[in-house]
C-alpha cells in the first residue's frame, strides 16, 4: 500500500524534487501567487478547527493548527503542524509534519505523517485547506494496517486505554 | 603757662572765625586777608593736617544733620504732577543753594589742604571740591527714603508730557495737552524752563545719574510700553515699526539728550556716546515690547490674514533682532489650543483658522519650522475629529469665492505648469535656523496647503474616499446635475491625487450621463410608454462596483410602483443584454400632486413619504402596525416620517398609533403651514446622507484584517504590533482599500482588546485562551 512507504524515502524519491531547481526561477512568482490566494481563501472561509498562516515573511513555510475532531479521543487537543511548500507546488505536495508531538498510529516520533494524499495520491487540486482537513480526519480514523507507531496501533482497539494514554502523552508534550 | 593757654584760646577763636563750620554754621565775615593770617598761624603751629581733618568731620556732620534731611523731607508722597514738580524743583534748588554756601569755605579748605603737603586723598578724591561732592552724594544716598522715586517720576512725567506734545499741539483743543491747562494759562514754557534749570543743577551736583538714572530708565520703558499699547491695539493692517522707531528717535532720544546736556539739543561727545549706548538698549526694549504685544495678538492677526500682513511683516523684522521665537511658538500654541481645539468649535472654522495659520506663518518664517512646531496639536486634534475629511473635501469643491481651498486647488493646477522653472531656483535656498529640530523630516518646504491638510491623515485614500461619498451624495440629491462642473473639479483633483485614485469617481459621473441617455431611450420605447402612461419616471443607473456602499434601508413600494419599475427593468434588459437593475426603493425623489377638498399641493418628497401618502389614498385610516406590515419599515421610523404629513395637516393621529386622513372639508379649516415650513422639513430630510459614512466603511475594511489577525495568532501564538502590521502588509494587501497605518492598526487592536477578543501581554498580542 502506498501509505506504507517510508516518508523519508518517499520524499527523496519524489521525481519532482530533482528538477525543482529548474522550475524554481520560472515558477516562483506563480507559486507565491497561488499561496497568497490560498491564504486569502483560508482567511475568508475560516473553517472551524483548522487554520494556517505563514510563519514569517517567507510565504513557503506555514504553520498550521488543527483542533482534535469532536467525539473522538482527540477532542479538545490542539496540534501545531509545519507546512513547507516546494517550489514546484502545487504539482508536488507540501511537506507536512507535526510540531506538537502526536500519539497516533500514522504519525512517527519525529512528527512525520503517513498519508496518501501527501505522497503519491497528491494532485494539484488539493490545497492547504483540504490537506489540513484530511489530517484532521486521519486523527479520527487512523489506518492501523500500516502503522508508523506500533504502540499506538496496538492500543487503538481499546479506546478507553488509548484515551487515557493519549491524554497523558498530550499533556506532557503539548507545551514543547 | 596761662599766657600760653590764652594764646591758644585766641588762636582757636581765630580758626573758628575762619571755619565757622566748627560751630555748625556757614556764613562768615572773614576776609581773605584775615584768612591768610590765620593760615599762617595754623602752619606756624604745624596743625594744618589736624585742622583740615577736623573741618572735614564737621562738614560731614553738617551735611548729615542738616542738608540731607532737609532735602529728603521734600520727597513726600504726592499725587498731583504739578505739586510734585514744584517740590522736586524746590528740593533741588535748596540743595543747590546750600551747596553753594559751602563754596567759600571749600576754597579756603583747599588752600589749607595745599599747605598740608601730605597728598592724602580726601574721600577718595585728590581735590577738596571733588571730595566734597563725593561726600555730599554719599551722605544723601545714605539717607535715601524708599519712596524717593515717586516725586522724580512725576517730575519727569510732566516734563515728558510737555515735550511730547510740544510739536504736535493741536490748536483745535482748548486745553494744552502738555500741562492740561487751558491755552490762556498754559504752563508749558515755564515747565520747560524749570525743567532745564533743575536738570542743569543736578548735572552740576553730579546727582542726575544717581538720583534719576534708574527712575528715568523705568519711566522711559513704561512710556514705550504705553505708547506701543496706545498705537498698536486692534489695527493689524498698518506697519508700526518705522513709526515707532521714529518716535523713539525724535521724541524720546531728544528729550533724553536735553536732560543730560542741560537743555541744549547737542550733547557733548562723552554724553553722546553714553546716550547712543542707551538708545541701543531702548530700541531693543522697544522691539521686545512690540513683539510681545504682537505675540499676544498673534491669533487674531492670523485670523485676519492676509489683511494683517503688515503686522506679520513687523513681527518678522522684530524676530530677527530679538530671541522671542520660542515664546512665540509657545504662546501661539496655547492660543490655538484654548481658542480652537475644543468641542465648541465647528470643524470648518478650525480648518479656516488652520489654513490662515499656514499662510501667515509661512510668510513669517519661510523655512516652516515655526509652522511645524505650532500646528502639531492642531493636526493631532483634527485627526480625531470625525468630520474633518468631510469638511475639507466639501470646502475643496465648494462653489463661490468664499472657499479658500477651492481657490487653492485651482491655483495648484496653474502652478503645476511652472514647476520646471522652480527647480532652477536653487540659489534661493537658505539653511534652517539653528534652533530647528534636526530630526525634523526634511519635508517639502514648498508643500502647499492642501497637502498639509491631506497629510493630517497621512493617506490620500481617505480623502479620495470621502470625496467619492460626497460626490455620490451630491449626484443623488440633485435631480438635475451640472456634470460639467463636477468634471472640472474632478480634473483638478486628478492633478493632485492622481488618475488611478479617482477612477471610481469618473465612472460615477459617467453613470449619471449614461442614465440620462438610457432614460430617454426607454421612454421612447413604445411598449414601455403604452404601459406606463400613468406617470413618468427617471432612473439613475449606478454601477454598484464603483459607487460607495449605500445605507441599507428597507421600503416596500406600493404595488403599482413596483410594477412600473419591473417594466422599466424589462425595458432596460432589452436595451442592454446581460445586465439587470436592482432597485434601491428608498433613494430618489417623488413629485406628487395632492388634491384634497379644494386644496391642491405640489410637493417633492422622499419615496418614504410618497408611499405613505399613497396608502392613505386607498384607505383613509391606518394603524401603525398595518403600515409597518405593508411597507416593511420599522415602526419608529414610520412614526418619525409620518410627522411630515401631520405637519402639513393632511393626517392626524386620532388615538395613539392610529392615523386618519384629514378629509377635504377639514383640510380647508386646518391651519395650512406656510411654504417655508414645508421646505424646512423637506430639507431636514434631505440633509441626511444616504451613503454609509467613511468611518463605517473603514470599519468594514478593517474587519477584513481581523480574520488574518486571528489566523496569524492561532498559528503563531503571540506577536508584537510591528510584526502583525508587517505580516498584514505582506499577506493581506490584495484586499480592497487595505492601507492601514501602524497607528490605525494599534487602535483597531486596542478595541479588540477592550472587547476581550484579544489579550495584550508584555507588548505581544495573543488570542485569549478558550
Amino acid at each position: 500500500m502506498a501509505q506504507n512507504i517510508n516518508p523519508h524515502y518517499a520524499s527523496s524519491s519524489n521525481p519532482s524534487k530533482q528538477n525543482e531547481d529548474t522550475i524554481k526561477l520560472k515558477d516562483n512568482h506563480a507559486v507565491s501567487k497561488r499561496l497568497q490566494k490560498e491564504l486569502m481563501e483560508l482567511m475568508r472561509c475560516a473553517d472551524k478547527g483548522i487554520s494556517a498562516f505563514p510563519e514569517s515573511e517567507n510565504l513557503f513555510k506555514w504553520i498550521g493548527t488543527i483542533n482534535g475532531p469532536l467525539d473522538t479521543v482527540y477532542a479538545g487537543h490542539k496540534y501545531k503542524l509545519a507546512l513547507e511548500f516546494p517550489n514546484s507546488y502545487p504539482y508536488a505536495p507540501p511537506l507536512v509534519k507535526f510540531i506538537t508531538p502526536c500519539f497516533h498510529p500514522n504519525v512517527d516520533t519525529c512528527g512525520l505523517i503517513c498519508l496518501d494524499i501527501l505522497k503519491d495520491k497528491w494532485t494539484a487540486l488539493y490545497d492547504v485547506r483540504t490537506v489540513l482537513l484530511s489530517i484532521q480526519s486521519l486523527l479520527a480514523e487512523p489506518n492501523t494496517q500500516s502503522p508508523l507507531n506500533q504502540q499506538a496501533s496496538c492500543l487503538w482497539a481499546n479506546q478507553g486505554e488509548y484515551k487515557k494514554y493519549l491524554d497523558e502523552f498530550y499533556n506532557k508534550h503539548k507545551d514543547l | 603757662m596761662s599766657q600760653k593757654s590764652d594764646e591758644l584760646k585766641i588762636y582757636w577763636k581765630k580758626i573758628k572765625y575762619a571755619f565757622p563750620i566748627l560751630n555748625n554754621t556757614l556764613p562768615t565775615e572773614c576776609t581773605d586777608q584775615e584768612y591768610e593770617e590765620i593760615t599762617q598761624i595754623i602752619v606756624g603751629l604745624g596743625i594744618q593736617v589736624k585742622i583740615r581733618d577736623l573741618v572735614l568731620v564737621h562738614v560731614e556732620k553738617y551735611l548729615r544733620v542738616y542738608v540731607a534731611p532737609s532735602f529728603w523731607s521734600k520727597f513726600t508722597k504726592v499725587e498731583e504732577d504739578i505739586k510734585a514738580f514744584q517740590l522736586f524743583k524746590s528740593a533741588v534748588n535748596d540743595l543747590y543753594d546750600s551747596v553753594n554756601q559751602f563754596s567759600d569755605m571749600l576754597r579756603r579748605l583747599k588752600h589749607l589742604n595745599n599747605e598740608c603737603c601730605d597728598n592724602r586723598p580726601i574721600f577718595g578724591e585728590k581735590d577738596v571740591i571733588l571730595g566734597f561732592k563725593q561726600l555730599l552724594r554719599a551722605t544723601l544716598l545714605s539717607q535715601l527714603p524708599t519712596t524717593y522715586y515717586i516725586i522724580i517720576n512725576h517730575f519727569y512725567e510732566l516734563s515728558f508730557n510737555v515735550f511730547d506734545n510740544m510739536k504736535s499741539s493741536d490748536m483745535d483743543e482748548d486745553i494744552c495737552l502738555g500741562c492740561w491747562n487751558e491755552y490762556s494759562e498754559c504752563n508749558c514754557a515755564y515747565i520747560v524752563k524749570v525743567f532745564y534749570d533743575t536738570n542743569k543743577k543736578l548735572v552740576e551736583l553730579q546727582l542726575l545719574e544717581r538720583l534719576a538714572g534708574q527712575v528715568l530708565t523705568n519711566f522711559i520703558q513704561k512710556k514705550i510700553e504705553v505708547h506701543i499699547r496706545k498705537i498698536c491695539t486692534g489695527a493689524f493692517d498698518v506697519s508700526h515699526m518705522s513709526h515707532l522707531e521714529d518716535w523713539l528717535d525724535t521724541t524720546v532720544m531728544t528729550w533724553l539728550t536735553r536732560i543730560y546736556s542741560a537743555g541744549s539739543s547737542q550733547a557733548p561727545p562723552g554724553i553722546k556716546y553714553a546716550i547712543t549706548k542707551f538708545k541701543q538698549k531702548l530700541s531693543f526694549f522697544l522691539y521686545q515690547t512690540y513683539t510681545k504685544l504682537r505675540i499676544d495678538q498673534l491669533f487674531n492677526i492670523i485670523i485676519e490674514y492676509p489683511d494683517s500682513q503688515p503686522a506679520i511683516d513687523d513681527i518678522k523684522t522684530c524676530l530677527e533682532s530679538t530671541n522671542l521665537c520660542p515664546l512665540l511658538c509657545k504662546k501661539l500654541q496655547t492660543a490655538l489650543e484654548t481658542r480652537l481645539l475644543h468641542p465648541g468649535v465647528n470643524t470648518p472654522d478650525i480648518l479656516t483658522a488652520y489654513i490662515s495659520t499656514i499662510r501667515a506663518l509661512r510668510h513669517l518664517d519661510p523655512s516652516g519650522i515655526i509652522l511645524e512646531t505650532v500646528t502639531k496639536p492642531v493636526r493631532n486634534y483634527l485627526r480625531n475629529r470625525e468630520d474633518t475629511v468631510r469638511s475639507v473635501v466639501s470646502s475643496l469643491t465648494e462653489e463661490g469665492t468664499g472657499s479658500e481651498l477651492a481657490e487653492e486647488l485651482a491655483k495648484f493646477a496653474a502652478e503645476n505648469d511652472e514647476d520646471n522653472e522652480k527647480e532652477e531656483a536653487w540659489d534661493d535656498w537658505y539653511p534652517d535656523p539653528v534652533d530647528a529640530d534636526p530630526r525634523r523630516a526634511q519635508g517639502p518646504k514648498g508643500s502647499d496647503i492642501i497637502s498639509m491638510l491631506v497629510n493630517v491623515y497621512g493617506s490620500k485614500e481617505l480623502f479620495v474616499n470621502e470625496y467619492r461619498t460626497l460626490l455620490a451624495d451630491r449626484l443623488l440629491a440633485q435631480g438635475d446635475i451640472n456634470t460639467e462642473k463636477e468634471i472640472r473639479y474632478l480634473e483638478l483633483l486628478k492633478l493632485r491625487f492622481g488618475e488611478s485614485q479617482l477612477h471610481f469617481c469618473e465612472v460615477m459621473l459617467k453613470d449619471i450621463s449614461d442614465s440620462k441617455r438610457i432614460n430617454t431611450l426607454i421612454s421612447q420605447d413604445k411598449n414601455f410608454a403604452e404601459m406606463n402612461a400613468k406617470f413618468s419616471s427617471n432612473a439613475m443607473i449606478l454601477s454598484a462596483q464603483f459607487w460607495p456602499p449605500f445605507k441599507d434601508e428597507s421600503l416596500e413600494l406600493p404595488e403599482e410602483i413596483k410594477q412600473h419599475l419591473a417594466e422599466y427593468t424589462k425595458a432596460y434588459e432589452g436595451l442592454k443584454g446581460n445586465r439587470t437593475l436592482s432597485w434601491k426603493p428608498h433613494l430618489g425623489n417623488v413629485n406628487i400632486e395632492i388634491e384634497i377638498g379644494e386644496k391642491k399641493l405640489d410637493l417633492t418628497v422622499s419615496p418614504f413619504n410618497a408611499t405613505l401618502i399613497m396608502h392613505f389614498q386607498n384607505k383613509p385610516e391606518w394603524l401603525l402596525e398595518e403600515l409597518h406590515d405593508i411597507m416593511k419599515v420599522p415602526m419608529t421610523v414610520l412614526r418619525r416620517k409620518i410627522t411630515y404629513w401631520q405637519s402639513l395637516g393632511l393626517i392626524t393621529e386620532k388615538s395613539s398609533d392610529y392615523y386618519v386622513l384629514v378629509d377635504g372639508s377639514e383640510a380647508n379649516k386646518a391651519n395650512v403651514p406656510s411654504n417655508q415650513v414645508q421646505e424646512m422639513i423637506c430639507e431636514d430630510e434631505e440633509t441626511e446622507s444616504v451613503m454609509a459614512s467613511a468611518h463605517d466603511q473603514r470599519e468594514g475594511e478593517l474587519q477584513v484584517f481581523w480574520s488574518y489577525i486571528v489566523g496569524m495568532l492561532t498559528n503563531l501564538d503571540s506577536l508584537p504590533l510591528e510584526r502583525i502590521h508587517q505580516m498584514l502588509k505582506m499577506f493581506a494587501s490584495q484586499a480592497p482599500g487595505t492601507e492601514c497605518s501602524l497607528n490605525e492598526l494599534r487602535q483597531f487592536l486596542d478595541t479588540k482588546v477592550r472587547t476581550h477578543q484579544l489579550v495584550l501581554q508584555g507588548g505581544m498580542y495573543k488570542l485569549p485562551k478558550l
